[in-house]
């Protein structure tokens, strides 16, 4: 597992109150019991904030993936 | 050993229902979107099911919003089952009487609306007449979703937000300045909103929540396309707070008392040491301004219904002398309903003022500079609400403001009426010591009282007083006003109010009895009064009322019944001192032919 990917699997665990989460690429909403389009807000915001980086709506709206997400702060944290 | 995480702290207090709303307030959103989801878990897992039925329908996103009003409403021991509508389902929820929300049998149900249910906004240039027939219009459709809510569920009460005005002007400035801008145009329905709805529809100010919140952050617009929330998600517990403290009011959980310290916290500095002209109050001085401006606030309380108590460690005569002699105070002394300065500890005075005032402990706000007092009274009296003021004056109003406490579903007369009847109650004392013979003083009051079934605006406050009673109330039964209005007519219950007046003041409606026919028996369902008439005779007045109603109703015997609370013991031998007998399990019996006419100094007007 890349860094971002243990660091995002940490942000993951804490941000759905769920020790049991393990992240891989093909990750998606439907993976995690309570990853709705609201959440899925704040987990933007806490992902931005953990990793310093901001996304705009277009880039949120195409995530497929955990493994795209982890691509897509890989680029901008490079 | 694993560590206690914070989210655990919180949902331990909330699932055992002693978290209150500022509690809540006080903690991180991620925490309260976390904690909502488990006691989403957790009622599901342990099939909990309320008793008070809430429906929520929204035009916008209102899932996250449900699941946190829960945990805000179990916080305060509110057992809700919670009917969640369709996104942006209103009108196939409320115009289908077979609608699963029909089905679910609401006792209340909030309306989430926002200006984008508006579909016709006026045309630039349009001329002022034509903009007020489309509020008008706009307000039609209102009407028709409330009036079906009411006819399909009856006493089902409504809580309808306004619209909150949105950032965008295309006309800029110009906006304020023409009656067809979207500005002006939402501005018309709120305040058609404002004066306009029925009784029993309760419109909430969702414009100052987006205000105070600021409205830049209210309207996040990439959220709202991504999720259709309405408004930001950082302020749900905002929005959450504030619809869980209407729906307590309206569960007959209401503050009615601001209790207050004096040094430091109504004036700057001691009074014992620096005199009735040596404390801070100059209107010329900053400090001073700031304390003068908090009273401002407190008269503006006071002037709405509620009552001032002052709890303040020093000799009481001391503590009266800036009210009498200081012409920069605000407060005098007769809006003070109840006045206790001594060197005991606060705990046990607070405790004193509820009872001279008798009200309940938990009708308390408590506000103290002093954060020592504050914690003792949060640990010794967990019930009374205690303010956190911050260390510096000028902000004490705003802190008052923000706790929310006094938000009421409705003000009527016998609100403002009474922080006045309070203080004359001191003048009634002194009539009393006057009199050796209790009936020579009740005859010396002069009492006055009209006894019928509750119309028109009478209805708002017995449906009141039906919501607020704890204490002098038999079976502790609530309705809401339009439960009430459908009982009224319906051929098997009758009303019954009782109103009061004496030399001092007159207390409007001060007891409340709801009777039920039951073949030849006559069912007591509701007998409750007023603390503040105790000892009056307005039993015994009320007793031969309800005599001579259940003859009416040919019913031969009255049947009684007292369902123990954990606040009114006062009534535990309420029917057996009016000469009922017991049936056992609570229950009592008067034969009405037995009955002979009580004794009272009231006097029966038309």
């Amino acid at each position: 597992m890349t860094e971002t990917m243990t660091k995002l699997q940490d942000i993951f665990r804490d941000f759905f109150d769920d020790e049991d989460i393990v992240l891989t690429d093909e990750t998606t909403a439907d993976d995690i019991d309570g990853w709705d389009s609201l959440t899925h807000v704040q987990l933007i915001v806490a992902v931005e904030k953990a990793f310093s980086v901001k996304f705009s709506t277009v880039e949120v709206m195409k995530l497929k993936n955990v493994g795209e997400f982890a691509a897509l702060i890989e680029k901008k944290t490079a | 050993m694993s560590e206690i995480k914070p989210i655990d702290r919180v949902y331990e207090k909330v699932t055992a229902k002693d978290a209150p709303i500022d509690y809540l307030m006080g903690q991180e959103l991620t925490l309260l979107l976390k904690l909502s989801n488990r006691i989403k878990k957790y009622k599901a897992k342990n099939d909990i099911h309320g008793t008070f039925r809430l429906a929520v329908l929204g035009s916008y996103s209102i899932q996250h919003f449900v699941s946190m009003l829960d945990a805000f409403l179990m916080g305060l021991g509110i057992d809700t089952e919670i009917y969640e509508g369709e996104y942006d389902g209103i009108r196939m929820d409320v115009l289908d009487d077979d609608s699963a929300f029909y089905a679910f049998k609401p006792d209340m149900v909030l309306l989430m609306m926002d200006h984008r249910d508006i579909k016709v906004y006026p045309q630039v240039l349009q001329d002022e007449k034509s903009v007020d027939e489309l509020v008008s219009q706009v307000m039609s459709g209102f009407d028709t979703i409330w009036s079906r809510i009411k006819k399909c569920a009856p006493g089902c009460q409504i809580l309808q937000t306004n619209m909150v005005l949105p950032p965008l002007r295309p006309l800029g400035n110009l906006e304020a300045g023409v009656a067809y801008s979207d500005m002006e145009f939402l501005r018309r329905i709120n305040s058609r909103l404002a004066t306009a709805h029925p009784d029993g529809v309760t419109i909430v100010d969702m414009e100052y929540l987006a205000s105070y919140f600021g409205k830049k952050g209210w309207f996040d617009y990439s959220s709202y396309f991504l999720t259709k929330a309405g408004y930001s998600p950082d302020a749900l517990p905002l929005v959450c707070a504030s619809f869980a403290r209407l729906i307590a009011s309206a569960r007959g959980k209401v503050y009615k008392c601001l209790v207050m310290d004096l040094d430091n916290t109504l004036w700057g500095g001691v009074v014992g040491d620096d005199g009735y002209d040596g404390i801070e109050l100059d209107p010329h001085n900053a400090v001073g301004e700031a304390y003068r401006h908090f009273q401002r606030y407190i008269k503006a309380l006071k002037d709405r219904g509620v009552i001032l108590a002052v709890c303040s460690k020093n000799n009481e005569d001391t503590a009266k002398e800036p009210f009498e002699k200081n012409p920069d105070m605000i407060l005098k002394l007769s809006d003070i309903s109840c006045f206790v300065a001594n060197w005991e500890d606060k705990a046990q005075n607070i405790k004193n003022i509820a009872t001279m005032l008798n009200i309940g402990v938990d009708s308390l706000v408590f506000v103290d500079d002093n954060p020592a007092e504050r914690e003792i009274v949060k640990n010794y009296l967990p019930q009374v609400y205690v303010v956190d003021l911050p260390e510096d004056p000028a902000y004490y109003a705003m802190a008052l403001e923000e706790s929310n406490a006094f938000s009421w579903i409705e003000i009527t007369e016998e609100d403002i009426k009474r922080s006045g009847t309070y203080a004359a109650n001191e003048q009634r004392k002194e009539l009393m010591e006057s009199f050796v013979d209790y009936d020579e003083y009740l005859k010396a009051l002069d009492m006055s009282a009209s006894v019928g079934s509750p119309e028109g605006a009478q209805m708002k406050r017995f449906a009141q007083l039906i919501n607020k009673s704890n204490q002098f109330n038999l079976r502790t039964i609530r309705y809401s006003e339009e439960q009430l209005l459908a009982m009224k007519d319906d051929g098997i219950h009758r009303l019954i109010y009782v109103d009061l007046n004496d030399k001092f003041s007159s207390y409007g409606i001060i007891s409340c009895i709801v009777l039920e026919k039951r073949g030849d028996d006559c069912f007591i369902d509701t007998w409750l009064m007023s603390c503040r008439v105790l000892k009056r005779g307005v039993e015994n007045l009320a007793l031969d009322t309800v005599v001579t109603t259940a003859k009416e109703m040919g019913c031969s015997r009255l049947i009684g019944e007292y369902i123990p609370t954990a606040k009114n013991k006062m009534v535990e031998n309420f029917y057996p001192s009016l000469g009922f007998g017991s049936l056992g399990d609570g229950k009592f019996e008067l034969m009405l032919e037995e009955y002979s006419k009580k004794e009272y100094f009231i006097q029966i007007v038309k």
